[in-house]
């Protein structure tokens, strides 16, 4: 793929990105014209781009949008939801066509048939959509360049009213492809800031691409020159930006030769480096054997103190030893913060997927978003995508209730579904709620045995929480009818095992009539976490301290037999217990239990563990603290160990198992 | 090709074994053996090389030859193949040979109680034969992870893959 093709490929999808959000705000805000000429931009230069790269079917179904949207700018046409559906399908026709290019596995697009629509949308006649500059432009010839006297009055008028007026000169870098799209992005900003009085070359010529390096725009602004220089500080490939304060008696001559030659006095340096994402994974991976090792020569630090007492060698060693566990934990911080994305990367993609599930579905729904900057590690942003559009798609189906159903029960008729991210200690936490008809968890439970899923015995058994929990069984769907959205009993299995995967929780609360949330608890990071550290019979195992509920401890007297199992009683709810041997195929409790009453500190030690709705005391021989630990791999040879999440090298070189809690909820036997 | 072949030569239940020397990593002492729960009862462990968490088998185990105490002599040589790496312990490591391809013959269907199914063949020099293990065979295991994608994501599997694979009504029972 040659380099001009991938610039314009990562352009295009930003483009088609922003495209997509604002099509989806001018819904809500159709009388926004700012929105619009946002909009109709945006689809001007992916048609201008996309034309110069030689990319007809892109070229000409985004120049029918732009006629579209021209029309609506001049006042004949309204923004309806139907213009909205038709421009949304073009987009996602333009992404299957940037996704040819670019040789990913596409949808077939009928441009044709598109193309069509679009011009029933709009009248017969096409004119080509030149963006209108902003008024008070004049149209320029190249030679002439000095500002004309309206011009010059336009500054003076602007001057008297404490307005500043700036030239801006910006040289592009030699490298840099789609040239109109830099530009394009500086007339953007400087847009934003204030009034654009003249572009020299020309807007259109500077569109068209007819210039070699270098443009200038005199803006005028109440801003100061900094901020000027800030607002385009982010653009990149630019090789220069040069903002000079113009006053109306200056007489700007500069014939595009000059231009050339008025090079800037300073050059900018960009304040951001791109890295590929396999160096931070392995510097991650770095910082994950420094921990190590850190924790290592601690360890041997107090081994030498042991041996050598108070020497002054071994405080230097100390010493030495702590500044490394502070620099460690920084780097690991650093490293972390490096390898950071605002959750927003997931959540921009929402409003127009609920958007048209609610469409499709004959529903009214507002939706909300809340806490787009919530920041996480990317591994993580990756795999949260999946889960979250699986619960959104329900909320839409199967949570809010149509219009008519709403009205009759009194509800508002506008069902409302929130998307919301914030940190939480040590966590990440996710809600996805919704104002619908909630769950009842009797029908949930009649379903599953009608489904066949469980036994009517098993089915007795289960409190509310089971009952609820059930939805995430593979094959379990309450929908009376399939549809495309939902229905065929997929999605709420792959949501936990996907959450489940990166070490996260799901929890669910609802009531009948009233709603439904969901709450997805995550790890900051994938390869570090904090454990509770625990000994049993010898061994070390890692309990990590999403899944740790509490520690108590108990006296083998409370120990309750219900149904053959071990019990105690935690603040009024059964809480079965169980031990680490389990894991290695199952002894029995009792077995292990010493009921030695004799001793007078014979108290037990228990984690109470939480996997989704199950909470398990397991009793272990010694509580040893919590840790940070690096997780590794068992590796593919041993491959996946139910109940065993990978392990990590303690302290003193040896190796601890890491366990995973809810495979180990169900390895042990629980039911 | 080059005409010969170089052999790590082992030292297994009285019997005298080869491996290619381009699949050892390396070969080192006896260490302490984490128990890993859950897996084959020739999987002694995992060990700690160097901050690699390594699995060890125990070859003995693995052609159910009689156990023996470890000793002194005892080694674990470190075998890399394709994307796993593993320890196998050996009762002790010898020599280093070339051995002429010319001088290497078909395995009979046994050799010291070993199935046939694990040897690529025999080589013979003055000193005796030497057997020929089939790494591929040796390290096979009925279910070996077919997910080779990054460590982070093996290690966080659950057993998601696992219980798609049952029925719903025991993955149901798995879970209630």
């Amino acid at each position: 793929m040659s380099e001009y093709t991938q610039v314009f490929l990562e352009e295009a999808e930003e483009l088609l990105e922003s495209l997509d959000q604002e099509l989806v705000r001018l819904e809500q805000e159709k009388t926004n014209r700012a929105l619009l000429n946002d909009i109709f931009r945006v689809a001007h230069t992916l048609k201008g781009s996309s034309a110069s790269m030689g990319f007809d079917s892109i070229a000409e179904l985004t120049h029918e949008m732009e006629s579209l949207l021209d029309k609506i700018r001049q006042g004949n046409g309204e923004v309806t939801s139907e213009l909205i559906d038709v421009l949304l399908q073009s987009l996602d026709a333009l992404r299957s066509l940037v996704d040819e290019v670019a040789g990913r596995p596409a949808q077939p697009v009928e441009v044709k048939a598109l193309v069509d629509r679009l011009q029933s949308f709009s009248a017969s006649d096409h004119k080509k959509g030149v963006p209108s500059n902003s008024p008070g432009a004049h149209e320029q010839s190249i030679e002439d360049t000095s500002l004309t006297d309206s011009e010059q009055s336009v500054i003076r008028a602007a001057q008297e009213k404490g307005f500043y007026t700036y030239k801006i000169t910006v040289r592009l870098d030699s490298g840099c492809q789609m040239k109109s799209v830099r530009a394009y992005l500086v007339f953007n900003r400087l847009e934003k800031m204030g009034e654009i009085i003249k572009a020299v070359p020309p807007v259109e010529d500077i569109e068209a691409e007819k210039f070699d390096r270098v443009f200038l725009f005199y803006l005028v602004t109440q801003a100061d020159q900094r901020e000027v220089e800030e607002a385009l500080d982010t653009i990149a490939e630019l090789e220069s930006v040069w903002v000079e304060k113009v006053g109306a008696d200056v007489k700007v001559r500069t014939g595009a030769a000059e231009t050339e030659e008025a090079l800037p006095h300073e050059y900018r340096f960009l304040q951001t480096v791109r890295v590929d994402v396999g160096r931070l994974d392995n510097l991650m991976n770095l910082v994950g054997e420094l921990v190590i090792d850190r924790t290592r020569v601690e360890e041997i630090g107090s081994q030498v103190r042991v041996r050598l007492g108070n020497d002054p060698v071994v405080d230097a060693l100390e010493e030495v030893s702590t500044h490394l566990g502070r620099l460690t934990g920084e780097l690991q911080e650093e490293i972390m913060k490096a390898r950071m994305l605002p959750i927003d990367q997931v959540f921009s993609r929402f409003p127009r997927m609920v958007r048209d599930l609610a469409r499709r579905a004959q529903k009214e729904i507002n939706f909300i978003i809340e806490g787009r900057e919530t920041e996480l590690d990317r591994s993580v942003i990756e795999e949260i995508s999946d889960p979250l559009i699986h619960l959104l798609r329900n909320a839409v189906d199967h949570g809010i209730e149509d219009r008519q159903e709403r009205i009759r029960l009194g509800k508002d008729p506008v069902g409302t579904i929130a998307v919301r991210a914030f940190h939480y200690e040590n966590q990440i936490i996710i809600t996805v709620e919704d104002d619908g008809q909630g769950m009842d968890p009797e029908v949930l439970r009649r379903r599953a045995v009608e489904k066949g899923l469980i036994t009517e015995e098993q089915a007795s058994r289960l409190n509310t929480a089971e009952c609820l929990n059930l939805i995430f069984l593979p094959g379990f769907s309450t929908s009376k009818e399939v549809t495309d959205i939902s229905g065929r009993g997929v999605g709420m299995d792959i949501v936990r095992d996907r959450v489940e995967k990166i070490n996260g929780t799901v929890d669910i609360s609802t009531k009948v009539g009233k709603g439904t949330k969901f709450t997805i608890r995550l790890p900051l990071t994938l390869a570090i976490n904090r454990s509770l550290m625990v000994k049993h019979q010898g061994v070390i195992y890692a309990f990590p301290l999403v899944n740790v509920m509490e520690t108590i401890r108990i006296s083998p007297e409370e120990i309750k037999t219900v149904h053959g199992r071990q019990v105690i009683l935690l603040r009024g709810s059964v809480l079965p217990l169980c031990n680490l041997n389990q894991i290695y195929g199952g002894h029995h409790l009792s077995t292990v239990f010493k009921t030695d009453k004799g001793e007078a500190d014979s108290g037990l030690s228990v984690v109470v563990v939480g996997a989704s709705d199950k909470r398990v005391g397991i009793v272990v021989d010694e509580l040893l603290g919590e840790q940070e630990i690096v997780i590794k791999s068992l590796g593919d040879f041993l491959g996946r160990i139910p109940g065993i999440a990978g392990a990590t090298i303690l302290g003193n070189g040896s190796i601890s198992l890491i366990l995973d809690v809810r495979g180990f909820v169900e390895q042990a036997g629980l039911n | 090709m080059a005409l010969e072949e170089q052999l790590v030569v082992f030292q297994l239940a009285g019997e005298t074994y080869g491996v290619n020397i381009s699949s050892v990593h390396e070969i080192i002492r006896m260490q302490e053996i984490t128990k890993v729960p859950r897996t084959p009862d020739f999987v002694e462990g995992v060990i700690n090389l160097r901050g690699r968490i390594i699995p060890v088998i125990d070859l003995r185990k693995r052609f159910n030859l009689p156990l023996q105490e470890k000793t002194q002599s005892s080694r674990i040589i470190v075998i890399e193949m394709d994307s796993v790496t593993v320890g196998m312990i050996v009762d002790s490591v010898s020599e280093v040979i070339r051995l002429p391809l010319d001088q290497i013959e078909p395995a009979p269907p046994m050799v010291g109680g070993v199935d046939a199914a694990y040897l690529r063949g025999v080589g013979k020099r003055e000193k005796g034969l030497i057997v020929l293990l089939d790494l591929n065979q040796v390290l096979k295991r009925e279910e070996k992870a077919e997910l080779k994608d990054s460590a982070n994501q093996a290690m966080l599997q659950n057993e998601a893959e696992t219980k798609k694979g049952e029925a719903p009504a025991q993955a149901a029972k798995a879970s209630l």
